[in-house]
């Protein structure tokens, strides 16, 4: 199917079942264990052998010789595969760092080596014993100072971009702000690591994985393998999160491959988390320059936004501009990103990527100007409200209403008490009230699936999508249930395998509404084949109660089915209404904070976000994304950080003891509330994501916060206590 | 003194009792369960006591009552199980059966979203439900201290612990229920034997009494003595150091004996940071904070006080407020005991007063003086589960006329032992309890520290933050308000 048109009235319209509050139908397996993630495959009559994998101690090299005898000898051991005896591989086109396979080391705990033993414990001693030869050569691991160096990037990535004359503009601006903010490197610190099984059965070899991308690590994998991508089969249903960290193939699952072809057996390797941080992807620090000239009534009149990051030669910059580009209202714009190449581990996408560090940084700026107008900052954002696309203003949004966001939530989060910076006190406690606009653009993918109806009526949707913990499962339910007029009881849903047909995969926040759009198409297959089975015009035919029905005639799903069953099968493809209308979803976030006057010591006291983002398919589900990312914002704003060992080039804190994610006594009262509405050119769901939506802005909104509190201005994260200390008010 | 020894470990696995002779002294738990015996739904996500992921419960006699209590898997030794009870999320509901009401509360407030770190919450949350079936929502947040989730933002799960009575009634709960039973399986399994697995770097013991931990420990004083594994179980997972021959000691039940006086309190070297609370929170309420701050429930049900000490970590969370108390250590080397001031027990970093073959039995802590002063100050980045950047504690003695007779101040973060501030001490000893004196005492403090730089925070933070807190303690034993944020401020 092709969406190319906006969507008129169709069967989701019913809401019998989308957009209703249905609880995950996974939430048992979860719940009991028996829910299966990738190290948990097992075949009773197979014996699995244990893969170990071991990491470069070096950032930046060569590998001169690798001594395995010791480790060879040792007990239980099968084999010791490294990456010398591979050889040279073909890297797969979706990452920057190689794998595994040579002798180049580009960066720390690269994997170099896999041990493969009749047991875990004997596979990890063993890894202990493999001694490996280097000959270092000098990196780049410190963004700061490789500024100077930072290049353009391939022009493909369309790194800049301007309309009118933003130096002329700015330069003559009654009211300017020209500052430098910071965001660190983060890592996604899902709670699942990655791990991976792998079987051979002759040419063919089969993958049990956590991946949110089963096609693209099908085909990277295939690549890397050398062999024909038919051969490959993945299986991912269960995933223990992702946030970005799984789109793209990752070691585990090489090593497994050859370990297993190595040894003859199925073998299963998952990453121990200290390796984690260095041998996979990471959200890269970015260095930005914000300027903002405006006039005295509050117009934005320029708005410039550069941004440096670095990543590995032949990577990409970290594209925290991009929001710039739309979110504002202003005649003279440029924007501009530079990337430096350094030789820490490969930088790549974490939730959000581009606007979660741009807004962390954009709209402390908007902050910082509406207080140099003596504006509200709400009243600001508003004033500057665009319906176009600024660059290209006979582009018009297809649905914008971060106003209605900011006056709602404003009402809702009592903004009217907020006071000014740093004068509202409780006893040692200086309390301060924050906002920052949440915008991500709304991306579509083609998205596949399969419809099968049986004769018992029972509806099976397959589909490689994948559930990260997002809710795929569910609103795929719902979806089919919809289409086909069936309680969600009688709909099963099969996710994560690579024999299914080909979906949009989690990422992007395009899945829910990517995915559920395939369902859609291979659904109108599906009724087109029961009716024109029953000879009823297909125009007219009503799904409904377990039965299809035309005029006045009905027949039982069941009985339309027959024996053999009915199958539908299509993949929504997609027009060009993104390019013809700008798709974002919008948000406003209000946070509140209370900062020890003595100590600088933060605590967040209450949160609400107001999300415009379309049709909300299942608000449980979409509540709990947007209230997991807010949280993910508050680790963003106060802690998370890799600290960069800048003379060895790898991340120091490579532990959840060290890499510090929210807990729960971090978290205060929490609320969403999502507007009321759809978009008809975003798809036939007429929804759009918000899984990342959630996350972009609430760091700066903390920010925003933290200064309306204490009137100190911090504007480099994590905003730990040891950058407010010094500036706060004296306590005696 | 004779010894019968025994060559095999026996413990019950959900409904099953379990023999293990061929068992390895660094084989964790939590690969057992997942390994061997096939049991995958308690998960994997950090293999360093972090995440919570792998919490299972594990029941034990103390004095013929069976307490469950959650620990971490990931760093719990199999070895250290013998005579224990340990239930797992696999044995909560049957295939087809109804779920658990712990199970049901999580799926009826949505609190999975990934659902990797869901089993450890589930138990988390069946522990609590088994000692506190209606607890507060501040109950329920110490006892989820130690699970992290990524995705939910933990509401959800917080609505989930107190649906959970709601949705069950506790008197049906298998655990509850079969109580006597298992009690009666547990008391079967006590033979008062020593136990010996294992040879080279798999060798572990478990010594029959206090007595024959004593002669083990002279016969072989390079063993390693482990408590709670809440540390050791990372050298193992982490840093795959080679730690046999390993002497468990958290099965005896001497090492757990509590004796309160009235001088103070003694604890046996093997009670955990959970046992010693009520006591703790009782005679010393300026401790209380602290003690929940310690790692997560998990960690605080397996750890010890006198591992804490007998570890000799620099930022250990115990040391710096027991020296401030001016707590010792009973050492014990075969027959003989003698006792030492806790601050005297750290010489210099990974250097303790302690001879071969010599071990921590017990820790004493004496009360206060009516007329002390006393305050202990945790600073972290995070506010539960975190390490300390610096650790204060301070104790003053002032006079009616409102001279400091004594002050012992102590920190951890700050050298390579926790140590006293002898300098800032001196500056208060003898003057008025002032702000004057307690700058002069903050200045005092650059002479007796020179504190390192690290990514957990630096030289200059540490040394700042250090003098704050002793102003902080000035103003708070000055004035009525506290000078700090906590749980109850913050929300």
């Amino acid at each position: 199917m092709q969406f190319d048109t906006p969507a008129t009235t169709n069967p989701i319209d019913q809401l019998k079942v989308v957009g209703k509050p249905i609880h995950r139908i996974d939430g048992e397996l979860k719940t009991t264990g028996r829910a299966m993630y990738a190290y948990e495959w097992r075949d009773p009559n197979t014996r699995y052998a244990y893969g170990y994998p071991v990491g470069s101690a070096i950032a930046k090299g060569q590998i001169t010789a690798i001594d395995s005898a010791a480790a060879k000898k040792a007990p239980g051991v099968l084999a010791v595969v490294t990456t010398l005896d591979v050889g040279n591989l073909q890297k797969g086109k979706l990452n920057t760092a190689k794998l595994f396979g040579g002798s180049e080391i580009q960066h720390y705990h690269q994997a170099v080596a896999v041990v493969v033993a009749e047991t875990f414990e004997q596979a990890r001693a063993a890894a202990a014993m493999i001694k490996v030869d280097y000959a270092p050569q000098k990196g780049a691991f410190d963004l700061r100072a490789e500024l100077a160096t930072a290049q353009s990037p391939d022009p493909s990535t369309e790194p800049d971009s301007s309309s009118g004359d933003f130096q002329a503009a700015f330069s003559t601006a009654e009211v300017t702000l020209d500052a430098e903010y910071t965001t660190p490197d983060q890592s996604h610190a899902m709670m699942e690591p990655h791990a991976s099984i792998a079987a051979w059965n002759g040419e063919e070899v089969t993958i049990w994985t956590s991946s949110q991308m089963i096609d693209w690590w099908r085909t990277d994998l295939a690549t890397t393998l050398g062999v024909d991508k038919e051969k490959v089969h993945l299986m991912s249903p269960f995933i223990g999160g992702g946030f970005g960290g799984k789109l793209f193939l990752r070691a585990d699952a090489v090593l497994a491959a050859f370990a297993a072809k190595t040894v003859g057996r199925p073998v299963k390797v998952a990453l121990p988390r200290t390796m984690i941080s260095n041998n996979t992807t990471h959200r890269p620090a970015t260095i930005q320059r914000i300027r903002i000239g405006a006039d005295r009534d509050g117009r934005i009149t320029a708005i410039g936004h550069e941004s440096w990051s670095g990543d590995l030669a032949g990577g990409g910059p970290e594209t925290a501009v991009m929001q710039t580009r739309l979110l504002y209202a202003g005649e003279n714009r440029m924007t501009a990103m530079k990337l430096a190449t350094l030789d820490l581990p490969e930088g790549n996408a974490m939730r959000a990527p581009g606007e979660a560090p741009g807004l962390m940084a954009l709209e402390i700026a908007v902050d910082e100007i509406a207080e140099k107008l003596g504006m509200d900052p709400i009243e600001f954002r508003i004033k500057n409200d665009t319906q176009v696309d600024p660059e290209n203003p006979e582009r018009p949004f297809s649905h914008r209403d971060l106003v209605g966001c900011l006056k709602l939530g404003a009402e809702k989060f009592g903004w009217d008490k907020r006071a000014s910076a740093g004068s509202r006190r409780e006893g040692k406690l200086m309390i301060g009230m924050g906002v920052a606009a949440a915008f991500r653009n709304n991306l579509v993918m083609p998205s596949g699936a399969r419809v099968k109806l049986d004769k018992e009526g029972i509806v099976t949707v397959e589909t490689d999508m994948t559930d990260i913990g997002t809710g795929s499962y569910t609103i795929v339910a719902q979806t089919t249930a919809e289409m086909m007029g069936v309680g969600i009881d009688k709909v099963a849903v099969q996710l994560g395998d690579s024999r299914f047909p080909v979906s949009a995969g989690s990422g992007g926040q395009f899945g829910a509404n990517s995915a559920t759009s395939g369902v859609y198409a291979a659904c109108v297959k599906l009724r087109e084949a029961v009716a024109s089975k029953l000879g009823f015009n297909s125009k007219d035919v009503i799904f409904e109660n377990e039965e299809v029905r035309s005029g006045n005639r009905a027949v039982g799903l069941a009985v339309a089915a027959g024996p053999d069953g009915l199958v539908g099968e299509d993949t929504m493809e997609w027009g060009d209404l993104t390019k013809t209308h700008q798709q974002s979803t919008f948000g406003g976030h209000f946070v509140e904070v209370g900062v020890d006057i003595a100590t600088g010591e933060t605590r967040i006291r209450r949160m609400l976000a107001v999300c415009a983002a379309g049709r909300i398919l299942n608000p449980i589900t979409a509540r709990s994304q947007v209230i997991g990312a807010m949280t993910m914002g508050v680790g963003g704003a106060l802690s998370e950080e890799l600290a960069v060992d800048t003379r060895h080039g790898f991340f120091v804190n490579h532990d959840l003891a060290g890499y510090e994610v929210p807990v729960h006594a971090d978290i205060p009262h929490q609320e969403v509330i999502f507007m009321d509405e759809t978009d008809p050119y975003s798809s036939p769901m007429k929804a759009k994501g918000v899984g990342e939506l959630g996350l972009c802005g609430v760091s700066a909104a903390i920010a925003n916060a933290i200064y309306n509190a204490t009137g100190v201005r911090v504007r480099h994260y994590p905003i730990t206590l040891d950058k407010l200390i010094g500036e706060l008010p004296d306590v005696a | 003194m004779t010894v019968q020894i025994r060559s095999s470990i026996r413990f019950l696995l959900n409904h099953r009792l379990v023999e293990l002779s061929a068992v390895s002294a660094v084989q964790t738990l939590l690969d057992f369960l997942r390994l061997d015996r096939n049991l995958r739904g308690t998960k994997e996500g950090c293999a360093e006591g972090d995440c919570g992921a792998c919490t299972v419960l594990v029941g034990r006699l103390l004095e013929g009552r069976l307490k469950y209590e959650s620990v971490n898997a990931c760093i719990r030794f199999v070895g250290s199980l013998d005579g224990c009870h340990v239930v797992t999320v696999d044995s909560l509901a049957q295939p087809g059966g109804p779920l658990h009401p712990v199970q049901q509360a999580m799926v009826e407030t949505h609190a999975s979203q990934c659902g990797f770190c869901t089993p450890g919450f589930v138990m988390s949350l069946y522990g609590l439900w088994m000692e506190n079936p209606k607890p507060s929502v501040a109950e329920i947040e110490k006892a989820l201290q130690g699970n992290l989730c990524r995705c939910t933002g933990y509401a959800a799960i917080i609505r989930a612990a107190e649906a959970v009575s709601v949705i069950g009634d506790l008197d049906r709960d298998p655990l509850i229920a079969e109580r006597a039973t298992i009690i009666q399986k547990l008391e079967s399994l006590k033979d008062g034997k020593r136990v010996e697995i294992g040879e080279g770097s798999e060798r572990f013991l478990l010594p029959a009494s206090v007595d024959d931990l004593a002669e083990i420990y002279v016969a072989e004083p390079k063993a390693r003595i482990v408590a709670g594994s809440t540390d050791v179980g990372l050298w193992v997972t982490k840093f795959m150091r080679d730690i046999a021959p390993v002497v468990h000691l958290s099965h005896l039940d001497e090492l757990r004996r509590i004796v309160v006086d009235e001088t103070g309190i003694t604890f046996g070297a093997g009670v955990s940071y959970t046992e010693s609370f009520p006591l703790i929170s009782k005679h010393f309420p300026q401790l209380t904070e602290l003690w929940n701050r310690i790692g997560g429930q998990q960690v605080r049900n397996m750890g010890t006080i006198g591992g804490n000490i007998a570890n000799g970590s620099p930022i250990g969370d115990t040391p710096p407020a027991l020296i401030a108390l001016g707590a010792s250590v009973v050492l014990r080397l075969g027959k003989k005991r003698r006792t030492v001031l806790l601050e005297d027990f750290f010489i210099e970093y990974g250097k303790q007063d302690r001879q071969p073959g010599e071990f921590v039995e017990a820790v004493k802590i004496p009360f206060l003086p009516e007329n002390a002063l006393y305050a202990v100050y945790k600073i972290t980045k995070r506010l539960d589960e975190d390490i300390s950047a610096v650790c204060g504690a301070f104790r003053l003695t002032v006079d009616g006329a409102g001279t400091v007779t004594d002050a012992v101040i102590a920190y951890g973060g700050m050298a390579g032992t926790p140590k006293r501030a002898s300098h800032a001490e001196s500056a208060l000893t003898g003057t008025a309890w002032t702000e004057a004196s307690t700058e002069a005492a903050m200045e005092a403090l650059a002479q007796d520290y020179t504190p390192l730089t690290d990514w957990r925070a630096s030289a200059d933070y540490r040394l700042l933050v250090a003098k704050n807190l002793l102003r902080r303690f000035y103003l708070e034993t000055k004035g009525d308000e506290p000078v700090r944020l906590d749980r109850k401020q913050a929300v």
